[in-house]
């Protein structure tokens, strides 16, 4: 049998794994990837790429629906869903194909077939029609992700009840369709298919949708969300769902009783658990907890020789804190000693429209940790930029540390939210306070004039307001 | 409320009078604790003089363009209520009670801060963020002392968490002064590099053309305490010619009785010790270190001799060298290098240093530009000592001949200072008592 050693194998080929890969190839390493799959993990594949082209889809849609605004008119607008799922598969083809790219151009060898860990460094590769191989490495990157989470008792049978998967490649449009769960999937989702004509409903148990993001900007999401026709129910427990041959039934329990929803299927968007099962772990004694990797603030397992980054080592499960984690893991293991990356400066974003981006602690958490707050507010209506492009909902609200003048938190809704966010990241992280904020002059005009504004208001001086 | 007295302040030691060139304040006038009061001129320097206190402007006596002696009473401030210099210190909002004539201002609860005394450039030209020193700012924490916190963030950067951890080991009373460079660990640690095997280095750096060592503790903790110094202070060398014949002789003279008498050897050390003790009585001033905008004078000269050991760079410290005599310093030298070499040094015989002699010249370096002991402001390193041709008194001589240099930290000690301070060093050598019995 054929051994191949390397000094670094990285088991997954997701945003995590692929770039923790390239980092090690990049500082010298021998580097293997190991994926059953294509290149690229939920993330190209089944997550984050596939799903901002269909979402792109809604939004042009919601434009020529809003046409007579700009006096554009014109008759029979008519929705392809079939083409809109192909062109979305499409774009996914061509970023895998980039990540393939990448791999060749760095010379990391990638390994197809399914990577179980033996111990000491070595690793079986089983793929079908081949034999089993095995392969040795240094430093073993375990990146295997995560994968849709369901409630106990209700298995995801992929016709009635599915998951994002096949939610982004159903063959027919749903006539209405029960969305279990309001965070960024489940909302990202329930926009689409409401955009293009199926009836949604959304059935969350806390409180707000998008539970982890600022409630202020919430209650505001959720009243446009209902004015674009979307059904949500908040506080409401599911009890059970039972797929039926034509349909499928949600019974919940909301505040006002029980009730049973009907729709063509149930989409279950409660959340992810992590891939630890079935490829070593156990055997090599690396400890994981409550569904999950536990690792040190290198990305060190228990077991020396094994490291373990994204998904699967929990929340929060974004692909770009996967690839910060394989770039930090790697710079670790060459010994570059890279500073601890800062999980409180990681930019959350909802690219329904109109969108919600965040970074840092919402206003309930802040006052929950004893911080004594300034908070600016600034809407966009009164911003010219947002006026002439017609996208005045929305604002940007920044929260500050009274004491020492600290950017806490900062959270936008409103359309571009999700590119309008990063100087605010950028700012937390080289922890500006609002005075240096709003004392960068800001392009006029432009939504982000919202930031400066908000970062004036929290000192008493907006201008435009 | 108290009536205070604005003296004409001293602004340097040859300094007798001074000439107010500009009062800022009128009669009336509502004046914070630090800020400019007025502005002086003396035949060295002009300087803006800031309020002693916070109050109200009660009287001035001496008026512009007059010139009078210093500490005469120039001016009477009325101060306020009883906490006046607790309540000044702090940048406070003003209230609108204080201002006298509320005239259409619109009320700004938060932004009125006032201005904000800015911390001084850091020396080192690491990067704060506006975080830090505000964080800085509110907690009172000077520059040097900023340049002093360990950073943890990009690229060593002091961040949010780092300084906010100085705080509260500060508060906790767990941070004493910065202290001299900690061997205490040396002897485990030891100096040797030991080569490790980096495979991710090994490819950049292939064998046997290439090894690859691991920096020891020692070498990591002398590397950071280097490179701390260098940001911290900065250096300038005076090289002054020393004629060290008369040292040479004396020892020459007094080696074999010394050691029969004493049981060890006589060094060129302690003649060294004892001239720099004697130049630091006279220049003080080089017995000090930097704590924010303040001075800390040592009233105790503490000397720290450089010593390269086998596990490294240690620093031990003859303590209290300005009470003894050449007998009891050439016996301090002893003890502290028998030890040094037994690796018989406690934690407490390398703390406490007020200055240091690096005698590089053991290895025949003539001249060396030394680095800094912080928190000390100044070193001296002395070069090998050699038969050379000088001239005196227009003849041509042979003598034994070295080059001292002194590193000074140019924040507190000036050319003129480390000059006249290396300078009384020289001398004390060069004209050293031959005849001096122990």
């Amino acid at each position: 049998m054929a051994e191949k050693s390397f000094d670094v194998v990285v088991l997954g080929g997701g945003p995590g794994g692929y770039t923790a890969a390239i980092r090690a190839a990049q500082l010298g390493m021998k580097t293997g990837i190991i994926e059953r799959d294509r290149l690229g993990g939920v993330c190209l594949n089944w997550g984050c790429i596939p799903t901002k082209a269909l979402l792109k889809n809604a939004e042009v849609l919601q434009t020529f629906r809003r046409g007579e605004e700009w006096g554009i008119s014109y008759d029979n607008l008519k929705v392809d869903f079939g083409k809109i799922i192909k062109r979305s598969r499409v774009v996914s083809e061509k970023i895998v194909k980039g990540v393939e790219y990448l791999m060749r151009k760095n010379k990391i060898e990638h390994i197809p077939g399914y990577g179980v860990l033996l111990g000491n460094g070595a690793i079986e590769i089983r793929a079908e029609g081949k034999p089993d191989e095995k392969v040795t490495a240094k430093h073993i990157v375990v990146a295997t992700g995560a994968r849709p989470r369901t409630i106990p008792g209700v298995p995801i049978d992929r016709k009635r009840v599915i998951s994002s998967t096949e939610a982004m490649s159903l063959t027919d449009q749903p006539k209405s369709m029960i969305v279990i769960g309001a965070g960024a999937i489940g909302i990202e989702f329930a926009y689409f298919y409401n955009a293009v004509g199926t009836k949604v409903t959304v059935v969350e148990m806390m409180p707000s949708i998008l539970p982890v993001e600022d409630a202020e900007l919430t209650k505001m999401m959720e009243a446009s969300l209902k004015k674009q026709g979307i059904e949500i129910l908040t506080q409401a427990k599911v009890e059970s769902v039972n797929p039926g041959s034509n349909d499928v039934t949600v019974t919940v329990t909301a505040a006002d009783g029980k009730k049973e929803l009907k729709g063509d299927v149930a989409l279950m968007a409660i959340g992810v658990q992590g891939n630890v099962e079935n490829f070593g772990l156990e055997k090599l004694g690396v400890t994981v907890e409550r569904g999950h990797v536990r690792v040190d603030s290198d990305y060190r397992t228990n077991i020396p020789g094994v490291y373990a980054i994204g998904d699967v080592i929990g929340p929060p499960w974004l692909a770009h804190v996967a690839s910060a984690e394989g770039v930090h893991c790697i710079e670790a293991i060459a010994g570059k000693k890279p500073a601890a990356i800062d999980y409180s400066s990681i930019p959350g974003c909802t690219y329904c429209q109109p969108q919600i981006a965040s970074v840092g602690l919402t206003e309930e958490k802040a006052k929950a940790e004893g911080y004594e707050l300034k908070i600016g507010r600034f809407p966009f209506r009164p911003l010219g930029k947002a006026v002439a492009i017609g996208e005045a909902e929305g604002m940007v609200k920044l929260i500050f540390d009274a004491k020492y003048g600290e950017l806490l938190g900062a959270h936008i809704m409103g359309a571009e939210a999700t590119e309008m966010i990063h100087e605010l990241v950028m700012a937390k992280k080289l922890e500006t306070t609002g005075k240096e904020i709003f004392h960068t002059i800001h392009a006029h005009p432009t939504l982000s004039e919202a930031v400066m504004e908000a970062a004036a208001a929290a000192y008493g001086e907006a201008i435009n307001i | 409320m108290a009536r205070i007295e604005v003296v004409m302040p001293q602004m340097g030691e040859s300094i007798a009078e001074g000439t107010i060139v500009k009062w800022h304040k009128k009669v009336g006038d509502r004046v914070k604790k630090d800020e400019t009061l007025l502005e002086i001129s003396t035949d060295k320097v002009d300087s803006e003089i800031p309020s002693p206190a916070a109050g109200v402007l009660a009287e001035i006596v001496v008026p512009e363009q007059k010139t009078v002696a210093v500490r005469t009473v120039i001016a009477y401030l009325e101060a306020e209520g009883g906490a006046v210099a607790a309540e000044a210190s702090r940048p406070t909002v003003p209230s609108a009670m204080e201002t006298p004539k509320p005239i259409a201002m619109a009320p700004a609860p938060i932004s009125a801060a006032p201005a904000i005394t800015p911390l001084a450039a850091p020396a080192s030209g690491r990067f704060y963020s506006p975080l830090v020193l505000n964080i800085a700012r509110e907690e009172g924490i000077a520059m040097n002392e900023l340049e002093l916190i360990p950073g943890t963030g990009e690229g060593g950067r002091a961040s949010k968490k780092d300084i906010l951890a100085y705080v509260a080991a500060k508060k906790s009373g767990a941070i004493a002064a910065p202290s001299s460079p900690s061997v205490s660990k040396a002897t485990s640690a030891g100096i040797l590099a030991k080569p490790v095997d980096v495979p991710e280095l090994r490819g950049k750096y292939p064998a046997p053309d290439f090894e690859i060592l691991q920096m020891s503790n020692v070498l990591q903790k002398m590397a950071e305490h280097m490179v701390k110094s260098v940001a911290t202070s900065p250096h300038v060398a005076a090289i002054h010619e020393v004629d060290m014949t008369n040292v040479v002789k004396h020892r020459g003279a007094h080696a074999i009785e010394f050691e029969k008498k004493e049981g060890f050897k006589l060094t060129f050390t302690p003649y060294i010790v004892e001239a720099v003790s004697r130049a630091i009585k006279k220049y003080p001033l080089v017995n000090t270190s930097i704590e924010g905008d303040k001075i800390i004078k040592k009233n105790f000269i503490n000397i720290g001799i450089a010593v390269a050991s086998e596990n490294g760079l240690i620093v031990p410290v003859i303590k209290n060298a300005e009470e003894k005599n050449f007998l009891g310093l050439a016996r301090a030298v002893n003890d502290l290098a028998t030890r040094t070499r037994a690796k018989k040094l406690t934690p407490d015989d390398i703390q406490g240093g007020t200055f240091t002699i690096s005698n590089y010249g053991v290895f025949g370096t003539m001249i060396g530009t030394p680095i800094i002991n912080q928190p000390q402001v100044a070193i001296i390193g002395t070069g090998a000592i050699k038969k050379r041709v000088v001239v005196i008194d227009d003849a041509i001589a042979i003598r034994s001949m070295a080059y001292f240099t002194m590193s000074f930290d140019h924040r507190i000690v000036d050319g003129a200072l480390g000059g006249m301070f290396l300078e009384e060093v020289v001398q004390y050598l060069q004209n050293f008592d031959i005849n001096l019995k122990f």
